[in-house]
C-alpha cells in the first residue's frame, strides 16, 4: 500500500466530503428556487430572471471548478453573456437556453442525490471508527443494552470480533470512496459539460453578442478619436490660420501687432503638434508592438518618479484596441499619481482570469497619497472612463481626502 | 455692428473675438455655449457661431441659429464649422437665405473675405463656402442642364452660390462685369431659372436649383 494510493484515498474522501456540503446547498437553491417560481410567473419574471440565472450559473460555475481540480482537466462552460439590460426577449432567450436547462438538470440532481450519496458512502469509513470504539461503548454502556452495528454487540466475546468487522468495513471503504468519487464526478462532468450541439449553438450566439457588442465599441472608439482631433488639433490649427490671417492684416495695414500675433500661431502650431503626438501615441503606443502589454507596463512603472510596483497576471494576447486602451489607463493613472497625488509608493496590479467566463481584464492603481481626487470634465479620470466606456468597461475611483487612492477598472478582452 | 461670438473652444473664442474687434466690430460678447447667446439675442446686430457646442457636441450651433431666426426673423447668423456639409445648408436654409452664413472654420484665415462675409451676412446676403456649393454640383444627375453650362459659366455659377455680387465675381474671375453679366444670363437661361432675382433671392434660386 503505496503512500501514494492513500493520499488519492484521502483526496477522494475528501472530494465525497465537499459535495455532501455542495449538495446541501444545492438543496438550497432548489428550496429556494421553488419558493421563487410563483413569484417568477406571476410578477413579470423575466425582469428578475436574469437575478436567478446569474447565481445558478456562478453555482454551476463553482461546481465546474471544484470537479475540475479534483483529478485535474477543465470543464468548459458555454453560456450566452446575460443581457446588460434586460429586454423580455433576452431575458427570456437566457432562461430558456440550453445552457440553463442543463444547469438546474444538474442543480436537481444534485441537491437531491448526491447528499444521499455522499453521506452513505462516507459513512462507510466511520463505521470504520464506530466499530474499533464498539467495545469502549460496551464498557461505558449500560449493562444489557445492546450497540447497534451489524449485529447487537451484548457481550464481550462479540464485542472482540468488532475489530474484525472494522476490516470488513475498511474494505469496503477502501474501494467504495474513490469508486463513488469517481462515478459522482464522471456524472457531474457529463452534467455539467454543455453538449456539442449545445456548446456550438451557444458559441454562436455568444459570438454574435460579442461581434455586435465588438462593433459598437469599435464605433464608440473611432467617435472618441474623431472627438478628440476635432476639439485638438484641428480647432488648434483654425487657430493658427487665424492668426496667421491676422498678422498678414497687420502687415498689409502696416500697423505693429504682426509679431505677436506670429508668435501666437506658432504656440498654437506647437500645441496641436503636441496634442497631435499624444493622440497618436493614446491611439496605439508604439511600445506595444515591440513590448507587448506587459513589457510596456513595466516601462510606464520603471519610469515613474514615485516608486511604483506592478503585479501582472494571467495576460493573454488581447485586440490591439484593448491593449492600447489597459496602456492608457495605466499610464494616465501613474501620471496623475506623479503629478498630484504626493505618493510615496503605487502599486498598479493587471490581471486577466481566463476562467471568467466574461474575460475580464481587472486593473487597480493604488497609491497612499493625499487622496482628495475628483473626477473634473476634461480631466485625466475623465478621459480614463471615456476611454474604457467605449469597451463597456468599468471605472471606480475611491480616492477621501488624506488617501489612499484606488482606481478599479475592469475592461472586457474577450471580444 | 454689435456682433455675439459662440464658440466653444476659449482659444479661438478669444482669437475671433480679438479679430472682429481689430477689424472695426463690436464684440458684445464671445460665449462657449448656444444657450448664452440666445440670452443676449436681444443686444446684438449678428452672430458667429461655432456647430459643435456643448452639452452634445453635434449641432448645437445650426439649431441656435434656428431658434435665434425664428425669434428674430431675418437674423445674421454666421455659422462655423470644422467640416461643411450640403444638409445642413439646407437645414439652415430652409427658412430663408437672407442674412445667412455657412463657413468652413479655416476661412477665418483670410481675414479680408472672412469680415468682408461677416458685413454681407449682416447686411442680409447670404454666404456659402465653396465646399458646400461643390458638393452640390459634383452631385448632379447626368442629363442635368447644369452639364451644358461652359467651364466659365460653372465657376460663375459656384461663386454667385456662394453668395458673392457681380462686381465680386468679376474681381475674382479677372473679367468685366459686362462679361460676368453675360454668363450669369446664359446661366439662368439654360437652367430655367428668373433673372430677375437679385442678391440674396438670386443664391437662393441658385441654392434651390442644385438642391434639386
Amino acid at each position: 500500500m503505496s503512500r501514494d494510493r492513500l493520499l488519492r484515498w484521502w483526496r477522494a474522501l475528501r472530494y465525497l466530503i465537499v459535495e455532501l456540503g455542495a449538495g446541501f446547498a444545492s438543496l438550497g437553491f432548489i428550496i429556494i428556487g421553488l419558493a421563487m417560481t410563483p413569484l417568477l410567473i406571476f410578477s413579470g419574471g423575466w425582469l428578475i430572471a436574469p437575478l436567478i440565472v446569474r447565481p445558478l450559473r456562478w453555482w454551476a460555475g463553482l461546481a465546474r471548478e471544484r470537479n475540475s481540480r479534483h483529478r485535474g482537466g477543465s470543464i468548459q462552460s458555454a453560456y450566452i453573456p446575460l443581457p446588460t439590460s434586460p429586454s423580455m426577449e433576452s431575458s427570456l432567450r437566457v432562461t430558456f437556453s440550453r445552457s440553463t436547462g442543463r444547469d438546474l438538470l444538474w442543480l436537481l440532481g444534485h441537491g437531491l442525490i448526491t447528499p444521499v450519496v455522499t453521506l452513505l458512502t462516507i459513512a462507510v469509513p466511520l463505521s470504520v471508527v464506530n466499530s474499533l470504539l464498539v467495545p469502549a461503548y460496551w464498557y461505558l454502556a449500560p449493562a444489557g443494552d445492546p450497540i447497534s452495528s451489524p449485529y447487537p454487540v451484548t457481550s464481550w466475546a462479540a464485542a472482540a470480533w468488532m475489530p474484525l468487522v472494522a476490516l470488513g468495513y475498511a474494505l469496503i471503504a477502501w474501494w467504495l470512496v474513490p469508486g463513488i468519487a469517481f462515478g459522482l464526478r464522471w456524472v457531474q462532468v457529463a452534467a455539467l459539460t454543455p453538449g456539442k450541439k449545445a456548446r456550438l449553438s451557444e458559441r454562436v450566439t455568444a459570438l454574435t453578442a460579442s461581434r455586435a457588442a465588438a462593433l459598437d465599441a469599435h464605433s464608440a472608439e473611432l467617435r472618441r478619436i474623431e472627438r478628440d482631433l476635432h476639439d485638438g488639433a484641428q480647432n488648434r490649427l483654425v487657430s493658427v490660420v487665424m492668426m496667421l490671417g491676422m498678422a498678414e492684416r497687420s502687415l498689409e495695414n502696416h500697423t505693429d501687432g504682426a509679431l505677436p500675433q506670429l508668435r501666437r500661431a506658432q504656440e498654437a502650431a506647437t500645441d496641436a503638434l503636441a496634442g497631435l503626438r499624444t493622440m497618436v501615441h493614446d491611439i496605439y503606443p508604439p511600445c506595444l508592438d515591440e513590448l507587448g502589454l506587459e513589457g510596456s507596463l513595466s516601462a510606464v512603472a520603471g519610469s515613474s518618479g514615485v516608486p511604483c510596483t506592478l503585479e501582472v497576471s494571467g495576460l493573454h494576447r488581447m485586440p490591439a484596441a484593448v491593449e492600447s486602451a489597459a496602456y492608457f489607463v495605466v499610464a494616465e493613472a501613474v501620471t496623475n499619481v506623479n503629478k498630484y497625488s504626493a505618493a510615496t509608493r503605487v502599486n498598479v496590479s493587471v490581471t486577466c482570469d481566463s476562467s471568467d467566463p466574461e474575460d475580464m481584464l481587472h486593473i487597480v492603481i493604488e497609491d497612499d497619497g493625499r487622496g482628495g481626487a475628483v473626477e473634473r470634465p476634461g480631466g485625466g479620470i475623465a478621459g480614463i472612463r471615456r476611454r474604457v466606456e467605449a469597451f463597456e468597461g468599468t471605472v471606480q475611483l475611491t480616492s477621501p481626502v488624506g488617501g489612499p487612492t484606488v482606481m478599479r477598472v475592469e475592461l472586457p478582452c474577450g471580444w | 455692428m454689435r456682433v455675439v461670438i459662440a464658440e466653444d473652444d476659449a482659444l479661438l473664442r478669444e482669437g475671433l473675438a480679438l479679430l472682429l474687434r481689430s477689424e472695426g466690430f463690436d464684440v458684445v460678447a464671445a460665449v462657449d455655449n448656444a444657450d448664452d447667446f440666445l440670452a443676449l439675442l436681444d443686444d446684438t446686430d449678428a452672430a458667429v457661431l461655432d456647430v459643435r457646442m456643448p452639452p452634445t457636441f453635434t449641432t448645437e450651433g445650426l439649431k441656435a441659429a434656428e431658434t435665434a431666426r425664428r425669434r428674430r426673423p431675418g437674423f445674421p447668423v454666421l455659422v462655423l464649422s470644422a467640416y461643411v456639409e450640403d444638409r445642413y445648408a439646407g437645414q439652415l436654409l430652409a427658412e430663408g437665405a437672407a442674412g445667412l452664413g455657412y463657413l468652413l472654420k479655416e476661412r477665418v484665415g483670410k481675414v479680408a473675405e472672412f469680415v468682408d462675409a461677416l458685413r454681407r451676412v449682416a447686411d442680409g446676403g447670404t454666404v456659402m463656402d465653396p465646399v458646400v456649393i461643390s458638393q452640390l454640383l459634383s452631385r448632379r444627375r447626368a442629363d442635368d442642364p447644369i452639364r451644358s453650362l461652359t467651364p466659365r459659366e460653372h465657376e460663375v455659377l459656384a461663386l454667385m452660390a456662394e453668395g458673392l455680387d457681380n462686381t465680386t465675381i468679376a474681381a475674382r474671375l479677372v473679367v468685366t462685369e459686362t462679361a460676368v453679366s453675360k454668363h450669369i444670363g446664359n446661366i439662368f437661361a439654360k437652367l430655367g431659372l428668373s433673372t430677375s432675382d437679385s442678391g440674396s433671392r438670386r443664391v437662393l434660386a441658385v441654392l434651390a436649383y442644385l438642391r434639386t
